[in-house]
Order: C-alpha cells, then sequence, then structure tokens
C-alpha cells in the first residue's frame, strides 16, 4: 500500500517535473509568453509528489511498515520517534525523498516570490531550470534509488534501525536537513544564473534578485556544518570535531566557493566587473553540490559518513557532467556579452580586497579538493594506495586562513576605488589595538607557540575592524546599524574569529591521556583529579550500556559508556563530556572488563575553548539572519535592475 | 575616534604597536617546549600515521582496533628510546605506505604537493593582471559605447514611470 502510494507521487513528482520543463522550454522558445502559466501548475504538483513521497515515507516508518523495502533496512519496532523520524535521512534513498522536498519547497517559494513575474522569460527560464534538477532526482527516486520497492515479509522479521551512530543523539534530526537545506538552497542562485546566460540578461539584475536567497543558502549551509562538527565530536569519540574525512570536505567544497561567490558579487553589483567569474562561482557551487552527493552516497569512498551505497553514482557523476559542462558551455557562449566595462583603479580598495579573498577561498576549495579526490585518481591511475590525510590539509590550510583572518581585519575598512595609506592608518588603528591585546593577553595568561598566539592577534585584528564597522554603523542609525548585508557580514566575521580562536586553542593546547584505572583509583590530567568509581550496566529493548561512573574533581559524575546496539550487534563507544567555556573535559570509554573489578582503559582528553566553536557557529548563523534584513538601502536598486531592459527588449 | 591625531605622531604609535606585537610573538615562539617527549611525543606520532582501515583518520583519531594496536606499538618503542624515523620504516613495513597521513612528497604524491603552488601562483599572477589593467589608462570611447549610453539615457525616463 505505502509502497504503491509512494512510488506513485515519485512518478507524479517526475512527470509534472518534466512537463513543466518541456512546457516551460517551448514557451520560451516560441516567445509564447503565456504559456508559462501552465508551468506555474505543474511546479506545484512537484510540491504535492514532494510532499507527498515525503509522508508517505513517514508513515510507513512509523507504522513499521516492512513491506516497503527501505523501511526493512532502517525501520524498528524499538527506535524512539524522533530517531524514527529522522531514519528517513539515514540511508540513500531516503535521503533523496529529503532533497526532492525541500527543492519542491524551494520551487513554491519561487512561485511565491515571483507572482507577479510569471510572463518573465528570466523567471520563467530560472523554473524552467529548477523543474529540470527536479526531474532528475524525482528520476533517480523512480529508478536507482527508487526507497518504494516493495518487499516481502518474513515471518516476525523485526529491522535493524538506523544505524547506531545515528540513533543517539539529537543532532541527528537537525544536522542533515539543515545542511541539505544549503546544498538545495543553492540551485536558486544557479537558476537564475542559467536563466540570465540562456535570456542573456547577464547585467546586474539577477544578482540582486537572488541575492537573499543565496544569502539564506550559506547561512543554512554554515549552521548545517557546524552542526555536523558537534555531531561529530558528541558521537564519534575521539574527541574532535573534523577529520578532513572526504565527506566533511565534500560539504566544505560548496560552501568555500559560495563564500567566495558572496563576496565577489559585491564587485560586481557596484562596479559591474567580474561577471563570468562570479557565474563561475555559482555553477561550481552548485556543481561541488552535486559532486558532495556523489562522494558521500555513492559509496566511491568508504568513509564514516558513507553509510550508503548503490547504484546512483554513476547517474550522479552524468549529472555532475551535464551541470559542470552545460555551465562552461554558456558561459563560453555569452562571453562576448559578459567582458566587464571597467577596471580596477587601485590594490589598496576593497575590490582589490574581494579579489584576494576569492583567490584564498579559490586555493582552500582547489587544496581540499585535491586532497579529497586524489588518492581516487592514484588508485585508479597505478593501483598507489596512498592516504591524505590531517597533516596534509593542515600545513597547508594553515597559512591560507592567516591570510584570510588578515583580510577580514583590512578589507572591511577599505574603501572602494582607491584608498591612501593615511585612511589606513587611521581606521586599522584601534584595530591593530585590539590584535596587540588579544596577543597580550593571551601571553599572560600562559599561551604558548608562534601559531595560536599568531591566530589570537589576527583574530583582535579581524574582530576589530568588524567590531569598528558595527560600532560606527549602530551609532549613525540605531538598531539598523546590526541589519544589512555590510553589518550582519560583520556579525558574521566575529563568528568566524570565534571559530578560529576555538580551533587554534583546541588544537595547540589540546592534552590527550590514556589511564588503566580499578575502581576506587584516581589519575590526573591538567589540574583535574579523575576518579574511577565502578562500572555499571542497564539495558533496554533498543540498546544495553555499560558505563563507568567517573567523578571528576570530586564534584560531579560523569558516565562515558560502550553501547551494543541489540538489532545490529554493533558496539559504539558512547563519550561524555564537561563543557565549560574555557576547556572541555571529554571521556571515552576505551575497552570494559570481563570482570566488574577488574580494570577499565579510560581515554581523557582535555580541550581548551571548543565552545567557542559552537558560539561562534550560533554567530554566524545569527549573522546571516541579520544580513538578510534589508540595510539602509532599502529597495533603491529595484528601478534600475534589468527587468525592464528585458521587458522593453522582450 | 574622529579625533585627527597628526600624521607623526601615529606612525610612531604605530611603530610601538609592531614592536610590541612582534615581541609578544618572540616570547610565545621562544619560550615553547623543546622537543617532545613521553606522552606528548607519543601523542604526536599517533596523530601522523593513518588507521589503516579508515579513511583518513589518525591512529590517534581512530577507535578501530588496528588503532588501538598502533597506539600501543608506538607507546612501547617510545619508551623503548627508538627515534621517529625507526618507528615510521617499521609501520610501513608492516602496513604499507598507506599508514603515512602525510603523502610523501616523491613519486605520483608529489603531484598534490606541486600542484597547489602552481595553482597558488597562477591565480595570484591572474589577480595581479586584472590589477594592472588600469596602467592601459583610459581609452578612448567607441561607437558601441556610445550607443550603450544613448540606450541608457532612454530607459532613465521609462524607468522613472515605473510606480
Amino acid at each position: 500500500m505505502n509502497s504503491t502510494l509512494g512510488y506513485g507521487f515519485a512518478v507524479l513528482g517526475l512527470s509534472a517535473s518534466i512537463l513543466g520543463a518541456l512546457g516551460g522550454t517551448y514557451a520560451l522558445a516560441t516567445k509564447r509568453l503565456h504559456l508559462l502559466r501552465p508551468v506555474r501548475q505543474w511546479a506545484w504538483l512537484v510540491l504535492v509528489a514532494g510532499i507527498g513521497a515525503f509522508v508517505v515515507m513517514e508513515v510507513a516508518l512509523f507504522q513499521r511498515d516492512y513491506t516497503v523495502d527501505y523501511v526493512q533496512r532502517v525501520g524498528s519496532s524499538a527506535t524512539p520517534p524522533l530517531y524514527n523520524f529522522a531514519a528517513l535521512w539515514s540511508a540513500l534513498e531516503g535521503s533523496i525523498i529529503l532533497w526532492v522536498l525541500l527543492l519542491a519547497g524551494y520551487i513554491s517559494a519561487m512561485l511565491i516570490k515571483f507572482r507577479d513575474r510569471s510572463d518573465d522569460p528570466l523567471f520563467g527560464w530560472a523554473l524552467v531550470v529548477m523543474l529540470a534538477i527536479s526531474a532528475f532526482f524525482f528520476g533517480l527516486m523512480t529508478g536507482p534509488a527508487n526507497p518504494f520497492v516493495p518487499a516481502l515479509v518474513p515471518v516476525g522479521f523485526e529491522g535493524p534501525g538506523p544505524n547506531p551512530l545515528l540513533q543517539n543523539h539529537i543532532l541527528v534530526a537537525f544536522h542533515p536537513p539543515m545542511l541539505y537545506m544549503g546544498y538545495v538552497g543553492f540551485s536558486v542562485p544557479f537558476s537564475f544564473a542559467t536563466a540570465a546566460l540562456i535570456t542573456g540578461r547577464v547585467g546586474e539584475g539577477w544578482l540582486i534578485e537572488t541575492r537573499r536567497w543565496t544569502v539564506a543558502a550559506w547561512g543554512f549551509l554554515t549552521i548545517g556544518i557546524v552542526l555536523g562538527a558537534w555531531w561529530s565530536y558528541e558521537v564519534l569519540g575521539w574527541g574532535g570535531y573534523w577529520a578532513w574525512d572526504p565527506v566533511e570536505n565534500a560539504s566544505l567544497l560548496p560552501w568555500l566557493t559560495g563564500t567566495a561567490y558572496l563576496h565577489s558579487v559585491m564587485v560586481q553589483e557596484r562596479r559591474g566587473m567580474l561577471r563570468v567569474w562570479n557565474l563561475s562561482l555559482l555553477c561550481a557551487t552548485f556543481s561541488l553540490t552535486i559532486l558532495g552527493t556523489f562522494l558521500t552516497r555513492s559509496g566511491v569512498i568508504d568513509s564514516v559518513h558513507a553509510f550508503a551505497d548503490g547504484a546512483v553514482g554513476p547517474w550522479l557523476l552524468v549529472f555532475f557532467g551535464v551541470v559542470a559542462g552545460g555551465s562552461i558551455g554558456l558561459i563560453a557562449w555569452r562571453g562576448d556579452e559578459l567582458r566587464s566595462p571597467g577596471a580596477i583603479d587601485s590594490p589598496l580598495s576593497r575590490e582589490a580586497s574581494f579579489l584576494a579573498n576569492n583567490l584564498i577561498f579559490g586555493a582552500l576549495a582547489f587544496v581540499i579538493l585535491l586532497g579529497t579526490v586524489f588518492p581516487l585518481l592514484a588508485e585508479a591511475w597505478n593501483d598507489t594506495r596512498l592516504t591524505i590525510g590531517r597533516p596534509y590539509f593542515d600545513s597547508l590550510g594553515r597559512p591560507i586562513a592567516f591570510v584570510m583572518l588578515f583580510l577580514m581585519a583590512s578589507a572591511p575598512v577599505l574603501p572602494w576605488r582607491k584608498a591612501s595609506t593615511e585612511l589606513l592608518s587611521q581606521r586599522l588603528y584601534w584595530p591593530a589595538v585590539a590584535a596587540v591585546m588579544a596577543m597580550f593577553v593571551a601571553v599572560m595568561l600562559g599561551a604558548r607557540g608562534f601559531y595560536p598566539v599568531l591566530t589570537f592577534g589576527l583574530g583582535g585584528f579581524a574582530a576589530g575592524a568588524a567590531l569598528r564597522q558595527v560600532i560606527l554603523a549602530s551609532r549613525r542609525q540605531g538598531w539598523r546599524g546590526l541589519v544589512g548585508r555590510t553589518n550582519g557580514g560583520m556579525i558574521v566575521h566575529i563568528g568566524v574569529v570565534l571559530i578560529a580562536v576555538g580551533v587554534a586553542s583546541s588544537e595547540a593546547y589540546k592534552t590527550d591521556r590514556s589511564a588503566t584505572l580499578l575502581p576506587g583509583q584516581s589519575v590526573t590530567v591538567e589540574n583535574h583529579e579523575f576518579t574511577y568509581l565502578e562500572l555499571r550496566a542497564d539495558q533496554n529493548d533498543r540498546r544495553q550500556r555499560i558505563y563507568a561512573e567517573i567523578l571528576i574533581d570530586g564534584e560531579d559524575v560523569y558516565t562515558p559508556a560502550q553501547t551494543r546496539y541489540l538489532q545490529s550487534g554493533m558496539v559504539v563507544p558512547t563519550p561524555s563530556v564537561r563543557p565549560g567555556f574555557t576547556e572541555d573535559l571529554f571521556l571515552v570509554l576505551d575497552t570494559t572488563p570481563e570482570n566488574p573489578e577488574g580494570p577499565i582503559r579510560l581515554r581523557i582528553i582535555v580541550r581548551p575553548m571548543i565552545s567557542w566553536l559552537w558560539t561562534g557557529g550560533a554567530l554566524m548563523g545569527i549573522g546571516s539572519i541579520l544580513a538578510i534584513f534589508p540595510g539602509k538601502r532599502r529597495r533603491g536598486t529595484e528601478a534600475v535592475s534589468a527587468v525592464l531592459v528585458g521587458a522593453a527588449s522582450g | 575616534m574622529s579625533t585627527k591625531k597628526p600624521f607623526e605622531q601615529r606612525t610612531l604609535s604605530w611603530v610601538i604597536l609592531g614592536v610590541f606585537a612582534l615581541s609578544l610573538l618572540a616570547v610565545a615562539s621562544f619560550s615553547s617546549s623543546g622537543p617532545l617527549e613521553g606522552d606528548d611525543r607519543i601523542q604526536y606520532l599517533s596523530t601522523i600515521y593513518a588507521c589503516p582501515q579508515c579513511q583518513g583518520q589518525s591512529v590517534a583519531e581512530s577507535n578501530a582496533a588496528v588503532s588501538a594496536t598502533i597506539r600501543e606499538f608506538i607507546s612501547v618503542k617510545v619508551n623503548a628510546g627508538a627515534s621517529d624515523e625507526e618507528i615510521r620504516d617499521e609501520l610501513i613495513r608492516s602496513y604499507g605506505s598507506k599508514v603515512l597521513l602525510t603523502p610523501p612528497a616523491e613519486g605520483i604524491s608529489l603531484v598534490v604537493w606541486i600542484l597547489p603552488v602552481i595553482v597558488a601562483v597562477g591565480g595570484a599572477a591572474m589577480v595581479v593582471s586584472i590589477l594592472r589593467r588600469r596602467d592601459e589608462g583610459l581609452r578612448p570611447a567607441t561607437e558601441a559605447d556610445a550607443e550603450l549610453v544613448s540606450q541608457a539615457l532612454e530607459q532613465v525616463p521609462a524607468s522613472k514611470e515605473q510606480p
């Protein structure tokens, strides 16, 4: 029943997307713009199909309807409701349901936002591109990644539930949807960029139309990545948050190109320059979201995240090729019209520093892409097996991060066009004082080492420049000095600084010790006393937990555990964390004895300022929201946007 | 903040800030401890070797059994006074060069060290060439430019009529 209904929605979505895309293309190609109206109806049907497929799968999961193959794989009557709800996106086929639901949501949001523009070819083409993307993903759902495959139910069958790592922390319910909101969200600016190339309206109109959409998608992606890091810290039990795992890298790549785009787009809005570059960045960002999905979901790379493998790999790779090749072709075709009229007057200017920003973000994205994909290429080339891990990314990423922090300090104070050293020395003075103060305080508190102290200094410099902007704007405009792109952006910058400081100190001043302890024994690490009290166990119908009671500093008891999930038989360590503003104490139960009187092996990790990472991430999210609110130049650009030009010529 | 100091005075305060910053960095760099010893050295060494069964995780990060074995091996070797090279050679003998988390700068993996440098230099050259473009100065207006201007002028009244 659920299989049939769900598959019906998938077919409906596929048909509506194809018919809408073809109908729209016909209407636009033959200039019969009144024929664009029915395309909107098809687009609404896509939303119906997306919601339908999602609801049917959730119902099947909650009914434990094992006649659906997907539910047989990830469902279980023992899974609590929250994790059962999240089980929908715990494997490949279900993730595609989430993807099409969000894509359909974005399409509907476009229909509502641009409801007065249904005859506009630019919007028409954007809708066609969105529907084509949606056709691809509904196509996966009806074919190679069908979540609604019916299955025979053996007598007394009981499902395994989702992967144990996906059912022991609440963040599983938030991290993937947020990440997907970001991934899918970039398809909106991408579709407008493609539409601009097709219609030849390559001016600044489409940029301004999609500005907020891009910031929103970027904000979701940022929050999604930070939540992923947090999940990994709380769940995976190695005391870290970022492993340079291929799947983490895959999520970072579109974030980097997207961030570069958010900055260089300002040069185009202001000066009409860098058109080809901006289009390329946007197309690269969207292509990288597809490549990320391919790396994550095709099983091409075995990693802690690749819970899924299946037959969709080739399809995703083909789609990636079509998107990347199509974008390059379109940009080459419109090459002449994309030539930019202006030139940059001085290297000491806002636009020159945005260029430097793009170089830095581009270089980092390249390094990460190379480090992620190269082992695969080397293996394909001559079967060389090699590993590229943290030391490689750290050694190449660190200098790039320092330049980034420096630019974050200098770029916001630079005016457009041209600056004098006189002006710079005046505007950078207080940020520089903040930089030296940050280093002074850090060294007084005992911070040592060139890299971390340099990070604190550059962090203070960047935070000082960001605060300067926000303070000056708030003095002039009151609360409006906190909203708008520039000011919201500065709040995001402060979030980035907090993350940089958190990363530098939690990496440089980490202490990682293993201790073998008998009941009653203590060990002292970094001025904290850890006493092993006793080993205990508890059990419910889902899992069996063996945990050690550890008394920290004679005050609180923490319980790192080994958890065995009964349906899958997998044992995963469950760390116990005492968080704090200055440091986190992270406990992992490495081994448990047969006999409760025997010794346990306990891993104790002390990491300073980890909480700054999560605070910084939250600040980046808040900054993105503030950046979406209209700033002081409210709607001022509408009158000269390319709409009129298009309406006049079309 | 709006009070304008004379230029010389500000130059002096910049110099003071710079000297102070450099001395803080110097204190931070030179007073940090010498070569790693004991537990710290074990900890460091276990971050530079890969868990052979995982993708790109170090043995310090991974919970796999083989990582525990390698961590134990490193700890035993360090306490027995083995050098970093001895530990490295022995691990490569047992697990192959895939146990190295950093690709060696030789053979095919030389690419991952050289290519970023080439790309960075190329990108920087591109940025410099964009910045240099102003050196050509303003070119005289062409007919196409004049047409663009007249087109734009025609649209000005149109855009004002728009509500």
